[in-house]
């Protein structure tokens, strides 16, 4: 099919704002009286607050509102974005906006507004907390210890998902080869450049609350924080400015019930900006998991079965954990055929400040785990590494087992090819790469993601498309484009079905608001392209079939005769007789009993194609230092059809950044004694610079889907699933010794290599 | 205690009273109301806050204001000639795809603005060395030394 707007590199719509300096984020928005709010924060990661005392604190000039437990509504209520139909976990609602048993170090007690944040820190250190310190356990594997000081009633461990289906037992006693093995991935961080998060608030007379927040998902933020304040929804009103980086950090609240309870308190707008060493020590990263894997193969290299234990440290409170303890078995068994599964996660509580979403949700976990046992497996087997992936992979008439729907359309075998020619797989895997003490080695991993949660969750997204009475045309819509381009991309959309130009589309992205636009889950799980596309093109088609009515009237012809296209709408059968969507829409607007055009689409897509891709990496160990450099990085996606190029690859360049990091050089190290975050700051956090990073060779493959608009598929989140388990391969075909322990550091591989 | 400080910024003249304590980058968003320039940690360490000053390219949130006495400064606002127009770096940016959330843009293209004012034609490397202090979690780079990499060719 050939598109006029769908497939151009069409440039972002925010993208002069942002170059120029003049695009709005969180920390740029003032009001007129506006206050600065700090956070009173426990030091203790167990504790009991026996008195707080804000007497001296009230004194101080320039404070206008404190607030502490005791001013708080007593709802508890669960940060994480979730729709209400979370039916495969629980959705354990145990937080409320301060705390007087604080659960880890950071849990807020009070909080501050005042004229500036220095007045407000001032007054935080003049408020007297009297603490009753409790026991505190900060590893997984110690709280799951029997005596482990007990963080709730029902026991640390908060939720168990056991998935099996078939006959595990059965499916190993045939098995020619089980690889069985241990693995661990680190706690990592998200590192949005933006720090996570910042929040404005304000109440008006009548009650209603606005809230600026730089959330991923506007309308279910808002659901939260009418359950936190105890309020109706439709007297929150949420604006999502631009927001700078998402990557799951931003997937629900933050601090929007904090600063809102602070801006009633005090009468005026409050401000609170979290530093980066708050965004780093007292925002959500990703799980760590401890995975034990067992794979069965037969001699030819199918998989029979798979045995797979994961335990998911959650940290302080519920929010993700459970999820996430439920999806990562799926992610492993989404990705291979096999008849037989065991898996069990188990969410674990633990002191620490709590663990959310991260790009992958799970994902670069299980990929960690089944793909380092996939090299391993083809090395016993000896079976090529490609075709051990081929032959265990899912055909376009399967049935995904991860959602249960159709697989639509598999890019998995060209991705391999692509990839492995570009990387130049044939002609230098099995070869002795590099020096004697930097060998180089190739290797390789693929993953799988899904185009949005369902059927696990809701997908409901929203769009509205009016058409102004000079022919240009207003998108709206409430979803979130968080940087990712996505906005464009629908505006892309838009303008095919409608049949006009891009330029024709007005649409915003810094303004997303509750109030105007249609209900729209928000940006995760990788659905915006899929959800968000199969209702922008209804609404778009609704538009264009009335504006088509119109036309038909004025031209004096059937409506069926006619298309449009640059915003020309025409004769099929004689193009010349056309007006053009202005002279259309004025009249709409303008005759007798006139009325403006719109189309409005609120609903589920139909199906959610899964996205596939393969990663390669070249690397060399320094084996006297143990230093792991990636020289070239291959990624190869099934996107779909590709709405937006530019946008496209620059979502799988930018997941390799996170990969390269996952597998090399970030970790988020707690300290067991004080519970404290150790690195929180970004020279000891180390994402990669552009003199860090490999040539990255971005490659998409256009796999149509059957069900989406276009026959798109997502791309944002797997860019990074499989490039840990990628390096490590090529780690191992390099020095010969595997590293199971996120990330790869020079110690351990030193190490290793010294046992080798 | 204010105190006075005379400095350039974008080509205008200021003449102002700040508090001693305030980075530069404080007193451009605050008292400038210049909030294009980003803060992103406070510590050097992200380059999110990169202005020129007298050439080289600074991370303003490490420097007093008031160690600016005499001094031109140049932030994302001022690198434009008019207002309503487009300096080259902030096009070819757009147009290679090198911007995502937005968020290190500023500082990226400043720190560009820097590389080329040293390298008539900045070598990849070069190019690279010149924005590791920029920080970016949504490009990987790839896109970002793409676009400088043009403007370099186009010189």
């Amino acid at each position: 099919m050939s598109f006029s707007v769908v497939g151009k590199d069409i440039k972002k719509v925010d993208g002069i704002a942002k170059a120029k300096g003049v695009a709005r984020y969180i920390g740029d928005i003032e009001f007129p009286g506006m206050l600065y709010a700090k956070i009173l924060r426990s030091p203790h990661p167990h504790a009991k607050v026996l008195s707080v005392d804000i007497s001296e604190a009230e004194k101080l000039d320039g404070v206008h509102a404190i607030v502490t437990p005791e001013h708080q509504p007593k709802t508890r209520y669960n940060m994480a974005g979730f729709p209400p139909n979370a039916e495969e976990f629980p959705l354990i609602e145990d937080q409320l906006i301060l705390t007087d048993h604080p659960m880890y170090v950071g849990d807020p007690i009070c909080a501050v507004a005042a004229d500036t944040e220095e007045i407000a820190e001032n007054a935080c250190k003049l408020i007297k907390v009297e603490y009753e310190i409790l026991p505190h356990v900060i590893f997984a594997e110690d709280a799951m210890k029997e005596d482990a000081p007990k963080l709730r009633e029902e026991g640390n461990v908060m939720f168990e998902a056991p998935i099996k289906f078939g006959d595990i037992d059965a499916a190993f006693a045939e098995s020619a080869l089980i690889v069985k093995e241990s693995y661990s991935t680190q706690k990592v961080y998200q590192a949005t450049i933006e720090p996570t998060s910042g929040c404005v608030a304000m109440w008006d007379d009548s009650g209603k609350l606005t809230v600026y927040s730089p959330t991923q998902m506007p309308h279910l933020a808002r659901k939260i924080i009418g359950t936190a304040l105890d309020m109706r929804l439709g007297d929150i009103r949420l604006i999502k400015p631009h927001v700078g980086g998402g990557f799951g950090a931003r997937l629900g609240l933050v601090i929007e019930p904090l600063t809102a309870l602070l801006a009633k308190h005090a009468g005026r707008p409050v401000k609170l900006i979290y530093t980066r060493e708050e965004a780093m020590a007292f925002s959500e990263h990703r799980h760590p998991c401890k995975m034990d894997m067992e794979l069965g193969f037969t001699k030819e290299g199918r998989i029979t079965g798979m045995r797979f234990t994961n335990i998911v440290e959650g940290g302080a409170y519920a929010t993700h954990t459970p999820s996430i303890a439920g999806i990562v078995g799926p992610w492993a068994f989404g990705m291979y055929k096999m008849q037989a599964v065991d898996y069990l996660g188990k969410a674990v509580l633990t002191n620490s400040m709590y663990n959310g979403a991260y790009r992958g949700y799970g994902n670069p976990q299980a990929s960690w785990a089944i793909e380092n046992t996939m090299d391993i497996a083809a090395e016993k087997l000896g079976i090529d590494d490609l075709e051990i992936r081929k032959i265990n992979g899912f055909g376009d008439d399967d049935i995904w087992p991860w959602s249960q729907l159709p697989v639509e359309s598999s890019g998995l075998n060209e991705c391999i090819d692509k990839g492995a020619e570009s990387i130049g797989w044939h002609e230098k895997r099995g070869k002795k790469l590099g020096t004697s003490t930097k060998p180089r080695g190739i290797g390789m991993a693929v993953s799988c993601h899904v185009s949005g949660a369902k059927p696990g969750l809701l997908e409901i997204s929203g769009a509205y498309v009016k058409i102004n009475e000079d022919g240009t045309a207003n998108l709206i819509i409430g979803n979130a484009d968080i940087g990712q381009g996505s906005t464009t991309a629908l505006a892309q959309i838009c303008a095919e079905e409608l049949g006009v130009k891009f330029e024709d589309i007005i649409v915003e992205t810094d303004a997303v608001d509750t109030n105007y636009t249609l209900f729209d889950i928000g940006s995760h799980a990788s659905r915006q392209m899929n959800s968000g596309g199969n209702v922008v093109a209804k609404a778009a088609r609704e538009a264009k079939g009335k504006m088509l009515e119109e036309a038909a009237v004025m031209l004096d012809v059937k409506a069926g005769d006619l298309d449009a296209k640059d915003g020309i709408i025409f004769v099929k059968d004689n193009p010349t007789k056309s007006l053009t969507y202005g002279e259309v829409s004025f009249e709409a607007h303008f005759k007798p009993e006139g009325t403006q055009i719109f189309g409005t689409s609120s609903e589920n897509p139909e199906g959610n194609p899964p996205v596939y891709a393969a990663q390669f990496a070249e690397v060399e160990v320094d084996t006297e230092t143990g230093v792991v450099s990636v020289i070239k990085f291959v990624a190869a996606h099934d996107t779909g059809v590709v709405i937006n190029p530019l946008n496209t690859t620059g979502q799988i360049d930018g997941g390799a950044h996170h990969g390269i990091g996952f597998a090399l050089t970030e970790e988020s190290v707690v300290n067991p004694e004080t519970g404290l975050l150790e690195n929180r700051d970004l020279a000891n956090y180390k994402i990669l610079t552009a003199m860090d990073m490999p040539e990255v060779v971005s490659i998409a493959v256009e796999t149509p889907a059957k069900t989406s608009s276009h026959g798109q598929k997502s791309v944002g989140e797997s860019g990074l699933i499989a490039t840990a388990p990628a390096i490590s391969n090529a780690v191992y075909n390099a020095i010969g010794v595997r590293i199971t322990d996120l990330p790869i550091t020079p110690d351990k591989v030193l190490a290793a290599l010294a046992k080798k | 205690m204010m105190k006075k400080l005379n400095f350039v910024v974008n080509n205008r003249k200021y003449s102002i009273e700040v508090d001693p304590r305030k980075t530069l980058l404080d007193v451009l968003r605050e008292d400038l109301k210049l909030t294009g320039t980003k803060k992103g940690c406070g510590s050097g360490e992200c380059g999110a806050c990169t202005v020129v000053i007298d050439g080289q390219n600074v991370n303003s949130c490490m420097v007093f204001a008031l160690d600016m006495e005499g001094k031109e400064v140049i932030t994302i606002e001022g690198l434009a000639p008019k207002s309503g127009e487009i300096h080259p770096i902030q096009q070819a940016f757009v147009d290679h795809g090198a911007i995502q959330c937005g968020f290190c843009s500023p500082g990226m293209i400043m720190s560009t603005s820097a590389i080329l004012e040293k390298h008539e034609k900045p070598t990849e490397e070069q190019i690279r060395e010149g924005i590791s202090g920029n920080l970016c979690r949504c490009t990987g780079y790839v896109k970002i030394v793409d676009a400088i990499q043009s403007l370099a060719e186009n010189k």
